[in-house]
């Protein structure tokens, strides 16, 4: 029997993008653990929060959802997920919130610490259930809580209405933190902020945009790990060079034949929804394997913030997935779709999130009609491993990529 | 009437909604649709009818096309009886997205039920500063344009003066009744169905009858139960899970349920010139809710204190599945009335609970602790 030679892999480039992004996400812990040693204020923040106003006003904060995605994809989920059902929450609940206020309680994941709250910000933006999630928090913590309220839009344009509603809210926020925290806003470092948010935000729509080359030059999983920075990190320098550094390298790949997606592109689809994280590597390898790549993701389209001014960014954060009405949503996608020459989607049915699954029966028969495409849903979660089914996601997929065949046959 | 035949009348109302409809059609009347904190003094001021939908204990069919599973059963069934034609001749459906399934029905909706139009009512969470009752009013102009465009009815001032005070004379009768069935001899059922039966009818109609309760029951026998709970939930209308407070001798001393009391806790205040204004100031004073944002979780405190002023020695949560909102509160509320020495249970329903066995062990092990 020959004996098994394992495939000697070069050490990853500290300068690459990717070393660069993973550098930035982790030391956004141990900068927050290093701060609160010295005594300064953390906050906790919601993914969709203006990250403008904590990085205008100079302050250190962590990002429960990522933390509870990082501890899910570490294999922490279910632990974490029972302490909290344990403590009277329903197994219902969203299991980001869940793994969070477990967190709370224990202080401690050996799959990924962070420093615990002396605030929490809040936008609902994402969805309603933060506010819920956020208000225990500050409960059980008594700690104060500043909520950015960016109502659902049920309509295709964001009205004045509500852009005045976010607007004012938005310097309230900024004028409480002053208070609890000393920290004083400077329009003038929101405007760098801004600038360097905005060329973030360009240099990863170029770079998420680079699928439209077939192949493609990256692996959609890419985006789920890279987004991570985008959340957090936009209005940094390092966030926006290392941005720019994967933009180049993705145009270099097209240049030379290259991808980040190891395997023949035979199919490439959309992949809707939050990532199952406890199981990437199942939901990835599936898609691999049968030289399916997921080449684009609303995440794509998600994190450009690109905006004129305060006013104008107000809208901007009532334009996020989530936060739109079914037509708008629906709109994003298919631009996508037809840019990225998508020939199938795939939707994770979210037992996690409600809002995003919702309407997404309908929303993805919408998309699957104007793009001529098939669609092809499977449930799962995005924390919570109890809720996949290995065999479903692979029937499913194995179903999806036979209709991709046979519509490739009939071309 | 006596009470017997007031509340024989509102429960053939409680049970017979579609009925109701008919008969508002009948009459020439122009019925919307709303549900949790829809503006139905603006509905009523415009001539038009409003009239509850809270779903119903339906199997669900034709709703699983649009929903996941894992959408309140409320929201799903709502959908359901709007695709099987059950809400025909309505004019509109007006719905607030005060929580994320709430967010999701008007989205399905218009593309389910293309015949009843789908009017979004966009609520600001930061409700008591100034720029949250802008945003409030901005809404409440929104619902009145597209209600004027699909019904033809016009809106005015004057009309929504009127309107105010009949809904804030209604609140204050469903007010006293709560004191009074909490006091005198009133079955779950019967209490249920005054407040179901208020969805369904114009509230000058309801008060006039639940008046004249109020009075027939006062005349009555008082309560003497000694298993006094505060009922807290989305829903608590189910007739076999209300056959098991009988059973058990679990009298219902108060509640905090969203389609019962929650709706009467506020007024217009009529001293504010403008009605509309007033209107606004109705919803941002409101609190106490699992819909609107509670930094102080105040609504524990509200369950609490409630509790001990009807003398209610327990608390029933009624926990609509899939309803999160209500899943975060219960955590705080449950170590609230540990620390206060009330009693409580959680108690899971579903509109499609067919099984009430589980309820009833939970029930029955509840009212042995009093």
């Amino acid at each position: 029997m020959a004996e098994e030679v394992k495939k000697q892999r070069p050490a990853p480039d500290p300068n690459s993008a990717k070393m660069r992004l993973r550098k930035i996400a982790a030391d956004a812990y141990s900068d927050a653990v290093e701060a609160k040693k010295r005594g300064e204020l953390v906050g906790w923040c919601s993914s969709n929060f203006p990250v403008e106003i904590p990085e205008t006003l100079g302050l250190t904060v962590c990002y429960p959802e990522n933390q509870a995605a990082g501890i899910a994809a570490r294999g922490g989920g279910e632990r974490m997920c029972s302490e909290a059902e344990s403590e009277g929450y329903s197994n219902d609940i969203c299991a980001y919130a869940r793994i969070s206020l477990a967190y709370m309680k224990l202080k401690s994941a050996p799959e990924q610490d962070m420093p615990l709250p002396d605030y929490v910000l809040c936008a609902n933006n994402i969805c309603n259930c933060m506010i819920k999630w956020y208000e225990n928090i500050a409960k059980e913590l008594n700690i104060p809580m500043i909520m950015i309220d960016i109502p659902f839009n049920p309509d295709y344009e964001v009205s004045e209405a509500e852009i005045d509603y976010i607007e004012a809210q938005m310097w309230d926020a900024i004028h409480q933190l002053e208070k609890i925290t000393g920290h004083k806003w400077s329009d003038e470092k929101f405007r760098q902020v801004q600038q360097i948010s905005g060329r973030a935000s360009k240099a990863w729509l170029d770079a998420t945009a680079t699928a439209r080359y077939v192949p493609s030059p990256f692996n959609g999983f890419d985006l789920l790990n890279h987004m991570a920075v985008m959340v957090t990190a936009r209005g940094k320098e390092e966030a926006a060079e290392a941005m720019d550094k994967l933009n180049s390298e993705y145009e270099e790949n097209h240049l030379n034949g290259t991808s980040t997606f190891h395997a023949e592109e035979k199919y490439r689809i959309m992949f809707e929804g939050i990532a199952c994280w406890p199981w990437l590597r199942v939901t990835s390898t599936g898609l691999k394997g049968r030289g399916i790549n997921m080449v684009t993701t609303i995440y794509a389209d998600a994190f450009g913030f690109i905006y004129k001014d305060f006013r104008d960014m107000c809208r901007a954060y009532a334009e996020v997935p989530n936060c739109m009405n079914i037509e708008h949503a629906r709109d994003k996608r298919v631009r996508l779709c037809k840019d990225n020459h998508v020939e199938g989607l795939l939707v994770h049915t979210n037992r996690s999130c409600k809002l995003w699954s919702g309407f997404m029966p309908e929303m993805s028969r919408q998309i699957g009609k104007e793009c001529n495409i098939p669609v092809v849903s499977f449930d799962g979660d995005q924390a919570d491993p109890r809720n996949f089914s290995e065999a479903q996601y692979d029937t499913r997929v194995q179903g999806l990529m036979e209709i991709m065949d046979t519509n490739k046959e009939a071309k | 009437m006596t009470s017997k035949e007031i509340f024989a009348k509102l429960h053939e109302v409680a049970f017979n909604p579609k009925q109701q409809l008919n008969q508002y059609l009948a009459d020439g009347k122009k019925v919307v649709l709303v549900t949790y904190y829809t503006p139905n003094e603006i509905i009523h001021s415009m001539g038009l009818v409003p009239m509850g939908v809270w779903g119903a204990d339906i199997q669900l069919n034709q709703s699983k096309k649009y929903f996941p599973a894992f959408i309140c059963s409320i929201m799903q069934s709502i959908l359901e009886l709007g695709i099987n034609g059950t809400y025909k001749g309505a004019s509109a459906l007006v719905v607030p997205s005060l929580c994320d399934s709430l967010k999701c029905i008007g989205q399905n909706w218009k593309y389910a039920v293309k015949d009843i139009p789908f009017i979004p009512m966009s609520y600001p969470q930061n409700r008591k500063p100034d720029y949250g009752k802008r945003f409030t009013k901005a809404g409440y102009e929104r619902v009145i344009s597209d209600l004027e465009a699909i019904t033809g009815a016009h809106f005015s001032d004057d009309n929504l003066r009127v309107s105010n005070h009949i809904y804030n004379e209604h609140n204050a009768v469903m007010r006293e009744f709560a004191e009074v069935a909490s006091e005198y001899e009133v079955s779950a059922q019967e209490r249920s169905d005054v407040f179901k039966s208020a969805w369904f009818m114009l509230p000058e109609e309801h008060t006039t009858l639940v008046k004249e309760l109020i009075e027939r029951l006062k005349e009555g026998p008082k309560d003497s139960r000694k298993v006094r709970v505060l009922v807290s939930g989305i829903l608590a209308d189910a007739p076999q899970l209300l056959e098991l407070f009988e059973k058990y001798g679990i009298k219902v001393a108060f509640d905090d349920v969203c389609d019962e009391s929650r709706q009467y806790k506020k007024d217009v205040p009529e001293t504010i010139q403008n009605p509309m204004d007033g209107l606004v100031e109705k919803f941002c004073s409101m609190d106490d809710d699992t819909l609107l944002y509670d930094a102080d979780k105040k609504r524990v405190d509200y369950i609490v204190t409630e509790a001990q002023k009807h003398h209610a020695e327990g608390v029933i949560v009624l926990m609509t599945k899939f309803c999160d909102p209500e899943e975060f509160d219960y955590v705080p509320i449950k170590r609230a009335c540990e620390k206060a020495g009330l009693h409580q249970v959680n108690i899971e329903v579903d509109r499609q609970m067919v099984n009430y066995e589980q309820a009833a062990t939970q029930l029955e092990a509840f009212s042995e602790l009093f």
